[in-house]
């Protein structure tokens, strides 16, 4: 066809620094590849490669085209792995569960089911990251050859070694286009991550500027820390609330999501020892506990954490001058409170005084309104031959802020009577 | 803690009005001391950031009454704890909705579903506060629902200057420290204090109005529409136990030939039988049915039903509106008559072939089945109009203390249709 196209070589061949069009469409597509990266905080990641590394089963939901394959990438540079890409949709069960070859004699030697070439390399190498996408548009034979997989870690007769890593990713159940379901059972071995995009991160991306995430690293010195902290987070919570070690979902919301068992505990337990001993923040912890074990117990986890970050009230007891405590109200008022209950349990003068002391410090450093509560129910724990600490003067100026509340109440309590 | 001011804000009137809405509303007191104050003579009031500062402006506290004050407070935390900066981005994505006249349209739908519940019982009326009254709106409606109904104009004019902050609206301010400023909350620290003012008022119910009992009880429940739901049981019921599309061994695939010794399955395809058994006992209104039959017959057609595998008994009450609508999307009708759900299960499983699902949808009234029937079985509950509660709290009819019905047995998979929660 003689008609003109862009890609045509041009009109004269002879001439000597012709560049073809065709080196001139690469060069334009070098152009478009050349960005750089630019080290960010990336939670989602960081969440990823500690369970990665904590050897427990993930499984990423996100919606198709959102980078989950490109943040697998990173991780399998980033831990020296080298990464196998499984799409699940386009196999057969038995490529998973492997192909029964029927030899000469099946009756004798029985039926072998051979593995797939990608299992044999990935054996044979003994390492590796093996990532099974779209596991949701997979039909269910599939699913169930893949979850053995994902469980036992076989593929047919081969057993994958222990340095093979397994990371799947599935569409979220509103944009799956198939049954696409995990039974309570199956979604209880997973670590569920919520995969999203950061709008900043996509539209500095493509200005040319990709994030380079700093992935944790595990301090060897603080293993033994973070194994008891772990154990402790975890038992004093169950200790404390019985009913949340074993807790399958109930409504139809939370079907197919983490929920509470022993083995998710465990799971969780592991979590917490990686996520401590790497440093990471809370809000990947977060992500971590409440992808194991559902939102509510995960949140009570968490909760409880922060209580364990406070200071303890017989440490501040005996040193009140010189105690620092949480900028933050709530957290403050929550240490004010566990200290009038520690002087309640065993009162003495001396323990007495020293939470006043408290309570004054309290004052100087933060609002008054926080201290009102905690100086009331300590004022009822005084005994008769107890004398009033000299520095509960200080303590005025919470009394009155305590009276103007009282006499707006009982005017909005007027005004709420005389209005409606 | 508080930057020197020109003119001093008056801490000691500000924390006063505190402690009196944490002893008005002790169970949001966590909340209220989680809030870090910040003075700002660019807020004409008080504002919140997403990041749960607040923002004064120290001559708002000079004129305005210590019990004013503290109903501000609690507008203010309960717009954080009510998620609504979230909520306005997420409905700002799904609607479209950009520039500042429609955060300004937000924060007020966002004052409307806060307002109705969160004064008087100790807690003083600020002036000029946005009710829905106000705007010709039924109380007890969500930010969602408000936004629709309402534009700027003339009635609203009067809340022109209203600005409560990121914290309502979702819309940055430049006043605003940001995130990378000292002492906000992290994304963490901030569900951590929500969750805990949640579990204090679950933990207590007696103590709290019934729209915070309400949010105590779906604030940490992923948003999720009742088609999502009904769609993906009915789903994953049709393509388990043989029907859908799936590998098989029971022939050989055509591939074999090629791989001489092993033997490969085939994909088989079997497009699954749905049958929908209607019960209506007048409760439930005809565009709510009309919209479950035409949601199961689509999602049944995208499994890869055809229209002649699906089948509908419809009982009784409902067959005017099932009519037309099966003539429509071209379903065959089956039976009629029968008000015991019993006899439509047994009709539907006399039927041959038998279907692979049954879908009920019913509002509950009725005796079920003491066997598990022989297919998968997927309840599209109906709430009922005159008892909003979920039908597993032991509902019963208040005319009649004797009867208490059913509840859905424990083998069918039971979504609840038309609740408006599907918008948190």
């Amino acid at each position: 066809m003689p008609s003109y196209s862009p890609f045509a070589a041009p009109d004269a061949p002879s001439d000597p620094t012709h560049i073809s069009q065709l080196d001139i469409a690469g060069d334009l597509l070098a152009r478009l590849r050349d960005t750089t990266t630019e080290p960010r905080p990336d939670i989602q990641l960081e969440a990823l490669t500690l369970a990665v590394a904590a050897d427990l089963p993930v499984l990423l939901w996100g919606e198709p085209g959102i980078g989950k394959t490109a943040a697998l990438t990173q991780l399998a540079a980033s831990l020296d792995l080298p990464l196998t890409t499984v799409i699940a949709s386009v196999h057969e069960p038995s490529d998973f569960s492997g192909l029964p070859v029927i030899g000469d004699d099946p009756a004798e030697q029985g039926v072998p089911m051979a593995p797939p070439d990608w299992a044999v390399r990935l054996v044979r190498a003994g390492r590796g990251l093996l990532f099974l996408d779209e596991l949701s548009t997979a039909p269910p034979a599939v699913q169930a050859a893949l979850l053995r997989l994902v469980l036992e870690r076989r593929i047919g007769d081969l057993q994958l070694p222990p340095g093979v890593r397994i990371v799947a990713a599935a569409n979220p159940r509103s944009s799956a286009a198939d049954g696409w379901e995990l039974s309570p059972p199956l979604a209880n071995r997973f670590v569920h991550l919520q995969w999203t995009h950061d709008h900043d991160v996509v539209v500095r991306g493509l200005g040319g500027t990709w994030p380079r995430a700093t992935l944790p690293r595990l301090d060897p010195e603080r293993l033994p820390e973070a194994v008891r902290f772990a154990r402790r987070a975890v038992c004093e919570l169950l200790s404390a609330r019985p009913g949340l070690v074993h807790r399958l979902p109930s409504n139809e919301t939370r079907r197919g999501g983490p929920w509470p068992s022993p083995r998710s505990w465990e799971m969780t337990l592991c979590l917490i020892a990686f996520a401590t001993a790497a440093g990471s923040s809370r809000e990947v912890l977060s992500l971590l506990v409440r992808g194991t074990v559902g939102d509510g117990p995960g949140l009570e986890l968490l909760a409880g954490l922060d209580r364990m970050d406070l200071p303890d009230p017989e440490l501040l007891l005996a040193e009140p001058e010189s105690a620092v405590l949480p900028e933050r109200g709530d957290l403050r008022q929550a240490v004010l409170d566990g200290v009038v209950a520690a002087v309640r349990k065993r009162p003495d003068k001396a323990r007495w005084d020293a939470a006043w002391a408290l309570l004054v410090r309290a004052l100087d450093t933060g609002s008054p309104d926080l201290v009102v509560v905690p100086a009331t129910t300590l004022a009822s724990l005084r005994q008769q031959d107890w004398d009033v600490p000299a520095s509960i003067e200080r303590l005025a100026g919470a009394v009155s802020i305590s009276r103007r509340a009282d006499r707006a109440a009982a005017r909005a309590a007027v005004a709420t009577k005389a209005s409606r | 803690m508080i930057p020197e001011p020109t003119r001093a804000l008056d801490l000691d009137k500000l924390f006063a009005a505190r402690l009196q809405a944490a002893r008005a509303r002790p169970y949001l007191a966590t909340a209220l001391f989680a809030l870090h104050t910040v003075e700002s003579r660019s807020v004409p009031t008080m504002a919140v950031d997403r990041h749960w500062r607040c923002y004064v402006s120290p001559a708002f506290v000079d004129h305005t009454p210590v019990e004013e004050l503290a109903g501000v407070w609690v507008h203010e935390v309960s717009h954080l704890l009510r998620d609504h900066h979230g909520r306005s981005d997420r409905v700002a994505r799904e609607r479209g909705l950009t520039g500042p006249g429609e955060r300004l349209r937000m924060n007020i739908a966002a004052d409307c579903e806060i307002n109705d519940d969160v004064y008087g019982d100790g807690l003083a009326w600020p002036q000029d506060v946005v009710e829905p009254g106000s705007l010709g709106l039924p109380e007890g409606q969500l930010m969602e629902d408000y936004l629709r109904q309402f534009r700027l104009g003339p009635r609203t004019q009067s809340h022109a200057w209203l600005d409560c902050g990121s914290g309502a609206d979702g819309l940055d301010r430049e006043w605003e420290l940001g995130p990378n400023g000292a002492h906000g909350l992290s994304a963490q620290e901030r569900d951590a204090v929500r969750f805990r003012v949640a579990q204090g008022i679950k933990g207590r119910p007696g103590n709290a109005p019934k729209a915070w009992q309400r949010w105590a009880e779906e604030a940490f429940q992923p948003p999720q529409p009742w088609r999502e739901l009904l769609g993906a049981a009915i789903r994953s019921a049709t393509s388990g136990s043989g029907a859908g599309q799936d590998y098989s061994y029971g022939r050989p695939s055509r591939r074999s030939a090629g791989v001489p010794g092993v033997v490969l399955p085939s994909l088989r395809r079997r497009p699954p039988r749905v049958s929908v058994i209607i019960d209506t006992s007048g409760s439930v209104s005809d565009a709510e049915l009309g919209s479950a039959l035409r949601e199961v017959a689509a999602i049944s057609r995208a499994v890869g039903g055809r229209r002649d595998l699906v089948s509908v008994l419809p009982c009784d009450a409902a067959a005017e509106v099932v009519h037309p609508l099966c003539r429509a999307e071209g379903i065959p009708l089956l039976g009629g008559g029968g008000t015991d759900l019993r006899t439509g299960f047994a009709k539907a499983l006399r039927a041959r072939p038998r279907p692979d699902v049954i879908v009920v949808l019913t509002d509950g009234q009725t005796p079920w089945p003491s066997a598990q029937p022989s297919c998968r079985t997927v309840v599209g509950l109906f709430p009922r109009p005159y008892d909003s509660a979920p039908y597993d709290s032991g509902a019963h009819d208040e005319d009649n203390p004797e009867y208490v019905p059913d509840t859905p047995p424990t083998w069918a998979r039971v979504v609840e249709i038309g609740s408006t929660s599907a918008a948190r």
